[in-house]
């Protein structure tokens, strides 16, 4: 794991008013990593993602993407100017998918690429049916977000995010909001796209994905990483009691 | 009850020059529409502006104009505008622009909720791929809530058609004015006003009842 991460969370802290919910978290994502972040809700773990994905300011420490500062307390002029080269590099898929009900699923996916990308709009039509037919989507090409099940719109969630060439996906507990039977195909889509060498970010409960997709897991509580591990090591034989009590939750 | 001999051949007679004014009628209220809606736009982004002078106008304008009454404004417009800048205002011009202004106070607040009822996850969606705030508002937020806000809107035009009688009073020559000249001559009051109100109801009851029917769609999506 040499090189300089392609983004860093650098002794990232944040309150929100009095309450403490990141306590110096420093994070480093190298290329080809997929990093699983898991923990207790409320431990913090969407907030780092946030601070990551740019929608949180931190209010200590800084997120570096590839030795640049990007995020900063105080928003420097230089750090917004970086964070703007930057900011379709990082994507990000959400728990409730936040596809836009307006468009249809092709509209979702050129609408950055030829606004912020400029891309001319044959050209982004091809790439996104592409990643439609990489998704297992094509035949949705045309339809509207309501029409598709919550899993199908999570896959066209991925495939929007996609079709940046981001340099690292977020995933913020992807799959939390989905029935059990839809899981699968959206941990699927995931699965393959750690294989492919993607560069990963994923917040998530599914332990089994963290497990055996993940290089690395770190277990956050109360807003601080308390562990981290690579791969299965940190399910084989986790340190520290806090880890050791939160996986049992998972062995019933 | 009285005796009373109808005469509705009075108002058959003069059934071209009420319909003129009802033509008048529905001109005023389809332009007064379309300006209400670009002023309350104009109003609702003041009220959300992060600029707060700007917040302070959007927010005084709106408060001033739901809190006194239609008809002061028309006559505020009429006669008070034309002192105020030495310019001739025809009664027209001042009805157009009051109701406009009247109408976008209360448009604005439709806007409002409808961009305020835009999931903020959609916005940050758009953010993280890239796009601005300006790209954000007007391709992701701004469509999503004038879908939102159509069958309110369409509920404006109806008030806007029974708000625009309020011209009889500066003379625009819409059909409640026309009524009131009719009656004026053929001294038949009662078959006047009650065809007119007749038409008005005709014209607004089947516009209501198909707002609600949308709307009832609209949610059913």
């Amino acid at each position: 794991m040499a090189g300089t991460p392609i983004i860093v969370a650098d002794a990232v802290s944040k309150k929100f008013g009095d309450h403490q919910v990141l306590t110096r978290v420093t994070l480093p994502v190298m290329e080809r990593d997929v990093v699983c972040v898991v923990g207790p809700s409320g431990s913090g773990k969407t907030t780092l993602l946030r601070c990551l994905a740019l929608l949180e300011t931190p209010s200590e420490g800084r997120v570096v993407m590839q030795g640049t500062a990007i995020s900063t307390p105080g928003q420097e002029k230089p750090v917004k100017a970086a964070a703007r080269a930057v900011r379709s590099d990082i994507g990000m898929v959400f728990q409730h998918f936040n596809l836009w009900p307006h468009m249809t699923v092709l509209e979702n996916l050129i609408e950055a690429p030829i606004r912020v990308k400029k891309l001319p709009k044959d050209q982004a039509v091809a790439i996104a049916e592409r990643l439609l037919a990489k998704v297992d989507l094509s035949e949705k090409r045309d339809a509207y977000p309501a029409r598709l099940s919550g899993g199908q719109q999570q896959r066209v969630a991925i495939a929007r995010a996609l079709a940046m060439s981001p340099k690292v996906l977020l995933f913020d507990e992807a799959t939390s909001a989905l029935d059990p039977e839809l899981r699968r195909e959206v941990l699927l889509v995931m699965r393959q796209l750690a294989q492919e060498g993607m560069t990963m970010l994923v917040v998530t409960h599914e332990m089994n994905f963290a497990r055996h997709v993940g290089t690395r897991t770190a277990f956050m509580d109360r807003g601080e990483i308390v562990e981290e591990a690579p791969g299965a090591a940190f399910f084989d034989a986790p340190k520290t009691e806090r880890a050791q009590r939160f996986l049992q939750q998972f062995e019933e | 009850m009285f005796k009373y001999q109808f005469r509705w051949d009075t108002v058959w007679g003069s059934f071209d020059f009420l319909m003129s004014g009802l033509q008048m009628t529905l001109v005023i209220s389809a332009i007064t529409l379309v300006l209400a809606m670009v002023l309350g736009l104009v109003i609702a982004l003041m009220d959300m502006s992060r600029f707060a002078p700007l917040r302070w106008i959007g927010v005084s304008i709106g408060e001033v104009i739901r809190n006194t009454p239609i008809l002061v404004q028309l006559l505020w417009v009429y006669y008070v505008l034309p002192i105020v800048f030495s310019v001739r205002i025809e009664s027209l011009t001042a009805l157009v622009i009051g109701l406009s202004l009247y109408q976008a106070a209360f448009i604005s607040e439709v806007y409002r909720s409808g961009i305020q009822g835009v999931p903020k996850g959609h916005r940050e969606a758009a953010q993280v791929l890239g796009l601005t705030p300006t790209q954000s508002f007007f391709r992701i937020v701004l469509p999503q809530a004038v879908r939102m806000t159509l069958p309110p809107l369409a509920s404006n035009f109806v008030q806007l058609i029974k708000f625009s009688s309020l011209g009889a009073v500066i003379s625009v020559s819409e059909i409640t004015r026309r009524g009131m000249e009719l009656s004026a001559t053929n001294f038949r009051p009662l078959e006047t006003f009650t065809f007119i109100a007749v038409v008005y109801f005709l014209i607004c009851w089947p516009l209501a009842m198909g707002i609600r029917w949308w709307e009832r769609r609209l949610q059913a999506r």
